[in-house]
């Protein structure tokens, strides 16, 4: 059973914003939401400025999931977090209780009134009938049920953002840092926020795999 | 006996204020949440990839695996 992640190599990002594109077109998102974004740290500093692509990160044991008081959330058997907007009704304790900021909600109306919450779906729409129109205007496209990963990652162009399921993408992000290692260069073997998304704290970063376990490797 | 009425009517009284914050079942029904459907049963929208058969979990699986090698350089170009 695949279980779905994203990891975001901050040796690699540029900072280039390609995937905040890429997702707000796919899902045609609504003005004034980002359900990715770049944060950049140290800011000027030679040799300390790091970038990182920051979504939902589809945590094992999700906060948003503990507050909501409508229970709107679910998580499908790959591990992606989602919710009813049918339920939600728009209360932002789920915005508070995450550690990624990732729900967001529109502002609509002359007095700033909130919208029902919107966040990444790991490009796999919600509950609604897969590919749908209905689902499309309320989630944004299906791209898992296509046999597709999510645009953000996909079309990444450096390859920062890797997206899919654990094994393989953990197994990717630990060749590159073994590579860099090798190559006498900084490793950045650090995956951000995946302790806090898939574990406590002193959880272990992604352990490598062998390269003839890896699947649907060549 | 008269304390024994206070009683009953206290109870009474709160059972018919307490049903006013119950659910009827048509509203229950329409909030409940929907179950999705899984990703590996495809999507009627013709955006679909091929080389797997919607409905098959491990032809599914193998395929969105192979995809995302796709994300890495290393089996990319060799």
């Amino acid at each position: 059973m695949a279980r779905m992640k994203f990891i975001c190599d901050t040796e690699r990002c540029i900072e280039c914003n390609g995937c905040v594109t890429a997702c707000k077109n796919e899902n045609e998102v609504p003005w004034g939401v980002n359900r990715r974004r770049v944060v950049t740290v140290n800011d000027g500093i030679i040799g300390q400025e790091k970038s990182v692509s920051v979504a939902c990160m589809h945590c094992t044991d999700a906060p948003c999931m503990a507050v909501c008081p409508v229970d709107c959330f679910y998580r499908t058997d790959e591990g992606v977090v989602l919710h009813d907007k049918d339920i939600c009704i728009g209360c932002g304790y789920c915005s508070l209780a995450c550690p990624f900021g990732a729900p967001q909600f529109e502002t609509k109306g002359a007095f700033g009134t909130r919208s029902k919450m919107d966040k990444c779906t790991f490009c796999s729409g919600g509950p609604e009938e897969n590919g749908s129109v209905a689902e499309f205007e309320k989630y944004g496209r299906n791209r898992l049920a296509e046999g597709k990963l999510p645009l953000c990652a996909e079309m990444c162009s450096t390859k920062a953002l890797i997206g899919g399921d654990s094994e393989v993408i953990s197994s990717i992000f630990n060749q590159r840092v073994t590579t860099r290692e090798k190559n006498g260069k900084y490793a950045g073997g650090q995956a951000f926020g995946w302790s806090t998304a898939y574990g406590g704290p002193g959880t272990a970063e992604p352990t490598p795999t062998p390269a003839d376990k890896i699947p649907g490797a060549k | 006996m008269k304390a024994n009425f206070k009683i009953l009517l206290l109870c009474l009284s709160l059972a018919a204020v307490l049903s006013a914050c119950s659910e009827p079942p048509e509203i229950a029904a329409k909030v409940a949440k929907r179950p999705d459907v899984a990703p590996y049963m495809g999507a009627n929208d013709g955006f679909m990839t091929k080389g797997w058969t919607p409905g098959n979990q491990a032809s599914w699986t193998e395929a969105i695996n192979k995809r995302n090698q796709n994300q890495n350089e290393y089996s990319r170009v060799k």
